[in-house]
């Protein structure tokens, strides 16, 4: 066991130098003129406007909420993973991210514009989308079959999505503000965003913190946490809470972006082990270079324009999702 | 007495009408074929903003016309030349209602290049159907469509003044913007939150601002058969920082796009930003509508933009 510890410690600090990394060339690197070596120059504070422009008031805000966006949907697909006992419980699959989208999407039309407000719209409808999900799991049958309740997931997301086309129909003028809420980016966004989403980002993870014992506990079976001493249906509540306060906060910062859910806990168990608490440390520093990769590559395939990040997080999703359901034994968690 | 004068006047006008009618049928070349029409129609269908356009102009309104695109009713452009009648909607020109078109007993349906060869024959049971040739975008297309239209509506000579009427304007526009020392190049470009899409240099807007001596350019980011380059990353916006800005928008009010887009710092450290020589335009009207009564008033707010 030690080994195991001190292997991990190695493979945590092998990630955190890879984070600094992947940010620092976040910062070089971009659809525009201004080239890494120009980059370099202007964050060594050379007098080149354009390239310091770039830099600090462009790339430095997409980095930073790219990084806050990925630690918010790693953990948050951790949690609803370990909440649901089901390795494909992924936000931005079940639904979770489409219900923020839409119902940001639905006060637009309604003639809302506000910042503030979007953030706690934007929560309240993940929240709902996260209960119809673990109602969902609660069904028969529904619940025990993890690729089944991916399939109920997608025929939400599914409603969901041709819902909030329908406004599109309804509403054109709008349409062009709605689109980003059906796509994602990470284009555009300002720092006034992030910090607007900063305290329910530290609610969320102090109640995480507060809640990675009894999660592990749950891992042990209701009964075994019941005779721990927690209270399985309050952590599920608690749970449920914080996922919808980081998607929620996630997407009215990106838009809905898929799969960096799915695919972070993935990698997160594979280097951490069964224990959510070890998981949820490896997810804080995946999240964030699954999603900074993932824009770097936006941003360069098709300069001078961008692509949407979403596409690049489905085109290294999907594999992974076909991959965990292909494997011979589901895990289940 | 009068009354019977009068009487006898309407009869004799609608005699002749008739008479007349019938001695001038006429074929069309389209693009399905030879189309006959006869007569001066009256009860007319328009599936295509730029139909309704030439339509109003020659001064038929039509029973029915589409919607602009990204509204639910006809342009705001058209209002003005909308007497009490107003058209009833026949749907979106991508989507055509059929029976709605059916409903008005049209003896004359005027339709877009684009109609599909399944439409046009459900169409052309209804009524003779015109459908212009498909030509490569080019800022000066309307003139040739609307031209066919006007022949299809048996008022040739009112198309004919009306295409004039604009080319005499747009000269008088140029000759005045250059005495004022006005011109340079510029960008037609519609805002979207991650940045802009840069306008066709080959679109009827772009036509115009041609034509009164502003150079249209599109930084190369649009293609021979393109509408609009794809969202600009907002790193290359210096790439549409020239003299003018045309910043379009199917919100109702154009300067709310310019509001949003003065949320960005990218957008504000442009100098034409700072020269203040962005113009917020309706985007139904720029990006979307064509025709004699359309180019009228695009010229309006250039003139009201770019004179001192």
């Amino acid at each position: 066991m030690p080994i195991r510890v001190a292997h991990q410690r190695t493979q945590m600090t092998l990630l955190l130098t890879a984070l600094v990394a992947v940010s620092l060339v976040s910062l070089l690197v971009g659809a525009g003129e201004v080239g890494p070596l120009r980059s370099l120059a202007a964050l060594a504070g050379t007098q080149d406007s354009d390239a310091s422009f770039v830099v600090w008031q462009l790339r430095a805000p997409r980095t930073l909420i790219g990084i806050a966006v990925g630690m918010a949907l790693g953990v948050a697909g951790a949690l609803l993973q370990a909440v649901s006992r089901n390795p494909l419980a992924e936000p931005g699959l079940l639904g979770v991210s489409a219900g923020a989208a839409f119902a940001v999407a639905l006060t637009l039309v309604m003639g809302a514009s506000a910042a503030t407000l979007r953030i706690s719209v934007a929560q309240l409808g993940a929240l709902v989308g996260c209960l119809c999900v673990l109602s969902v799991t609660r069904v028969r049958g529904v619940g025990s079959d993890p690729v089944r309740l991916v399939l109920a997931g997608a025929a939400f997301s599914g409603l969901l999505g041709s819902l909030t086309s329908l406004m599109l129909l309804y509403d054109q003028r709008a349409a062009d503000e709605i689109r980003f809420w059906v796509i994602g980016s990470l284009a555009g966004r300002r720092l006034d965003d992030l910090a607007a989403m900063l305290p329910s980002m530290l609610v969320a993870a102090v109640a995480v913190v507060l809640m990675a014992r009894p999660l592990a506990a749950l891992a042990l079976g209701e009964r075994a946490a019941s005779g721990l001493g927690h209270h399985p249906g309050l952590i599920r509540w608690c749970v449920v809470a914080c996922v919808a306060l980081l998607v929620g906060g996630a997407t009215a910062m990106a838009g809905p972006i898929a799969f960096v859910g799915l695919v972070v806990p993935f990698v997160a168990r594979a280097m951490a082990g069964p224990d959510i608490r070890r998981t949820l440390w490896f997810c804080l520093s995946i999240g964030p270079l699954m999603v900074l990769a993932a824009d770097m590559i936006a941003r360069v395939a098709v300069a001078p324009s961008e692509l949407p990040i979403g596409v690049l997080t489905a085109l290294c999703g999907a594999p992974v999702l076909v991959a965990v359901v292909r494997a011979r034994r589901l895990p289940s968690l | 007495m009068r009354a019977n004068v009068l009487r006898v006047g309407i009869v004799g006008l609608l005699l002749s009408g008739l008479w007349g009618g019938a001695a001038q049928a006429r074929t069309l070349d389209t693009a399905f074929g030879e189309v006959d029409v006869t007569g001066t129609p009256e009860r007319v269908v328009t599936l295509y903003e730029g139909a309704l356009d030439a339509s109003l102009a020659a001064g038929v309104t039509p029973l029915g016309a589409v919607t602009t695109r990204g509204g639910d009713n006809v342009a705001e452009y058209v209002e003005a030349h909308l007497g009490d009648e107003r058209p009833a909607i026949m749907g979106v020109v991508r989507e055509i209602n059929t029976e709605a078109v059916l409903e008005q007993r049209p003896e004359l349906i005027l339709a877009p290049a684009r109609l599909t060869e399944a439409q046009y024959r459900l169409l052309s049971q209804i009524a003779p159907t015109i459908v212009p040739h498909s030509q490569p975008i080019a800022p000066d297309n309307w003139k040739d469509e609307a031209r066919l239209y006007g022949e299809a509506l048996n008022r040739q000579e009112a198309i004919e003044v009306a295409i004039n009427a604009v080319d005499e304007r747009a000269a008088g526009l140029a000759s005045a913007l250059e005495e004022a020392g006005v011109g340079g190049n510029a960008f037609v470009v519609r805002w979207m939150p991650g940045g802009p899409m840069v306008m066709s240099k080959n679109l009827f807007a772009a036509g115009l601002l041609d034509q009164v001596g502003l150079t249209v350019e599109d930084a190369g980011l649009v293609g021979e058969r393109g509408v609009h380059s794809d969202v600009l990353s907002l790193e290359n916006l210096s790439q549409v920082d020239g003299d003018w800005l045309f910043l379009a928008t199917l919100n109702k009010d154009g300067r709310e796009a310019l509001e949003a887009a003065k949320q960005s710092s990218a957008f504000t450290r442009l100098d034409v930003v700072k020269r203040d020589q962005v113009v917020p335009v309706n985007g139904q009207l720029w990006s979307s509508a064509n025709g004699p009564l359309a180019a009228q008033a695009i010229l309006d707010d250039i003139e009201a933009a770019l004179l001192p």
